[in-house]
């Protein structure tokens, strides 16, 4: 290889590095702000509630006022009497739904103010604003359904996991 | 596609396709090696420490109240005859005010012992002599040293392997508990981290959901219709659930399907109504929790025909403080449990092609405590480190069972109180899947690899 050959190669090869080293003009901006994990609103709720303390809030949640130590202590003995406590708090939840006294919006209600509803709905079993994709999909679904009643909704809460988480 | 490849994928699909079915949910394979030699299983927690000397040994009031009176109070489990002095075991002769002076009539032309085979000598090997300890090793196949009353089983129990190795439904399986006390709520499935709840068993104690606490808190529940209310419930629960559910957040339920959670609360209406006119069905002598128990587990076998249903008794326990008390109780498990066997022959669905296993969860002292009762004979306690306590019988009756069969004696026991779990999974064909889990205890056989 010739000298002349030798030169023309390091010229190309230094041509090269510059473009590599000038090539990219934009800036980057840094921002200084942390990346975040995106988690749902109710994450925070991973701990069960025990037997005694679901109760308690649900009978709350329905009633509107406290359960007395007697009732507590047979409700919980009825809990526990049967092994899958879906099927236990649903059996409860139907009782009490058949008392006739739990405090729920009329259907009425329900239909003419459906955000209404809905909010209050998560207020008072979720301790918490509906997300707006949680919204959309109640609404869309009182709308969709004219068969769903305000009871209906009262029950999913009561007797769904994060009614039974905190 | 290249030829190679076309037979590569050819191969895997076709692998698939026949392993498809034995893959089960549970991820394990189905390997299920043997037939089952029955279709259903009803084991017999019997019941609250019993000792051998009242039981097996037939010895009545000989072999603890010094008086030389011997006799069987046990005839429907067990051949002999029975005391002929001082009956204490019986009904009450309220017009005489005589305690127990009336032997309940025996409802089996034979004996279980006769009809089965019998292992009068079993040791209840480990672990101290407590309740919620025997009933977990009965349940589990094995011993718990350091078991803590409020925690569950270590080791699997019998449900657990039964639903994920055979792939039994959760209504497949059942223990029907005397009450809710001493943990029995606990039974129904383990702590272990590759079984659990979601393999675990139904639980029921009947007394309180349909006694007092139940009556308030569940009789006259509103009846929604299963395809119109339910269906808006479930749609509206299972958006509330989604990410819960992916986070394994669940409130505790057991994996029954809609259908089977419809069917269970359409059992427990049916049952209340049954209570309400009074037609539950009940041993002729029922004045026990023993044997209301025993009334509502022949229930739950008429309405799910279960595969296995497990049933506890512990009345006798009473024996740490009433003698007298004790020997009607035992009088009574026994009457129950040949009410359980006859019942079960009225079942069609389980008559003939049912097995049924029967052992105390441990035995009892040897030596009384000092309370006496109205009869002026002593109590006996069950207590930590006494041999006696260690000395229990198993039974086994039904299809495919050797009738007349003995085996084993006081001189020479055969038999391990874990031994009812392998048992079961012998019976169901999954032997060597439980055996091959490695968390047995090292002594548990199947009784039938014992004959």
């Amino acid at each position: 290889m010739n000298t002349q050959t030798l030169g023309k190669i390091a010229a190309t090869a230094l041509l090269f590095c510059f473009f590599m080293f000038f090539s990219c003009t934009e800036k980057d901006y840094i921002y200084e702000i942390e990346s975040q994990t995106i988690l749902p609103v109710n994450s925070e709720k991973d701990k069960g509630k025990t037997e005694v303390q679901y109760i308690s809030i649900l009978y709350t949640n329905l009633f509107r006022k406290a359960m007395s130590p007697n009732d507590m202590l047979d409700a919980l003995q009825a809990i526990e009497s049967i092994g899958d406590k879906q099927v236990a708090f649903d059996i409860l939840v139907s009782k009490y739904m058949n008392t006739g006294e739990v405090v729920m919006p009329s259907k009425e209600e329900m239909r003419s103010n459906p955000e209404k509803f809905i909010r209050d709905l998560y207020k008072r079993f979720f301790i918490r604003q509906p997300t707006e994709a949680e919204l959309k999909f109640m609404k869309n679904y009182i709308n969709s359904r004219p068969d769903a009643l305000p009871e209906h909704f009262f029950f999913a809460f009561a007797t769904s996991n994060e009614h039974f988480h905190y | 596609m290249k030829r190679r490849k076309f037979i590569r994928n050819s191969a895997l699909v076709a692998g698939g396709v026949i392993g498809m079915p034995y893959i089960l949910p549970g991820g394990l394979l189905k390997a299920q090696t043997t037939a089952p030699l029955a279709q259903h299983v009803v084991f017999v927690l019997f019941a609250g420490g019993v000792r051998q000397q009242e039981s097996v040994l037939k010895r009545y009031l000989a072999g603890s109240q010094n008086e030389d009176i011997e006799g069987n109070i046990m005839y429907n489990l067990l051949d002999g005859a029975p005391p002929e002095d001082k009956i204490a075991y019986g009904r009450d002769d309220t017009q005489n005010n005589i305690v127990g002076a009336f032997p309940i009539e025996r409802l089996l032309e034979d004996s279980l012992e006769s009809q089965g085979t019998l292992f009068p000598e079993v040791r209840f090997a480990r672990g101290g002599a407590g309740h919620f300890n025997g009933l977990c090793t009965g349940v589990s196949g094995n011993y718990y040293v350091t078991q803590g009353l409020r925690d569950r089983p270590a080791s699997p129990t019998i449900f657990e392997y039964l639903r994920r190795h055979a792939g039994f439904k959760a209504t497949d399986c059942w223990f029907v508990g005397v009450g809710i006390g001493g943990s029995r709520p606990l039974l129904n499935y383990s702590d272990h981290p590759d079984y659990g709840r979601q393999y675990g068993g139904n639980f029921l104690a009947p007394l309180t959901t349909f006694g007092a606490p139940g009556q308030k808190h569940f009789m006259d529940f509103k009846n929604y219709h299963p395809e119109t209310d339910w269906e808006i419930i479930r749609e509206i629960r299972n958006f509330l659930n989604n990410n819960f559910v992916a986070e394994g957040l669940e409130i505790p339920h057991l994996y029954n399907t809609a259908e089977e959670e419809n069917k269970i609360r359409e059992f427990v209406r049916y049952m209340f109504d049954k209570v309400k006119q009074g037609q539950v069905i009940l041993p002729p002598v029922n004045d026990n929790r023993d044997l209301k128990t025993i009334g509502y587990a022949v229930e739950v076998l008429r309405y799910f025909k279960p595969k296995l249903l497990v049933v506890d008794l512990s009345d006798i326990d009473v024996c740490h403080s009433d003698f007298t008390a004790y020997l009607k109780n035992l009088h009574r498990a026994d009457h129950g449990v040949g009410f359980l066997w006859r019942e079960i022959q009225r079942i069609p669905e389980m008559q003939d092609n049912t097995i049924m296993l029967v052992m105390p969860e441990h035995g009892r002292d040897k030596d009384p405590n000092p309370i006496q009762d109205l009869n002026d004979w002593y109590a006996y306690d069950h207590s930590a480190g006494n041999e006696n306590t260690r000395r229990i019988f198993s039974l086994m009756v039904g299809t495919g069972i050797d009738a007349g069969l003995k085996v084993g004696s006081s001189d020479n026991p055969i038999g391990d109180a874990a031994d009812i779990t392998p048992t079961i999974a012998d019976i169901f064909g999954i032997k060597d899947q439980v055996k091959s889990a490695g968390l047995l205890d090292i002594n548990a056989r199947s009784l039938f690899d014992r004959i």
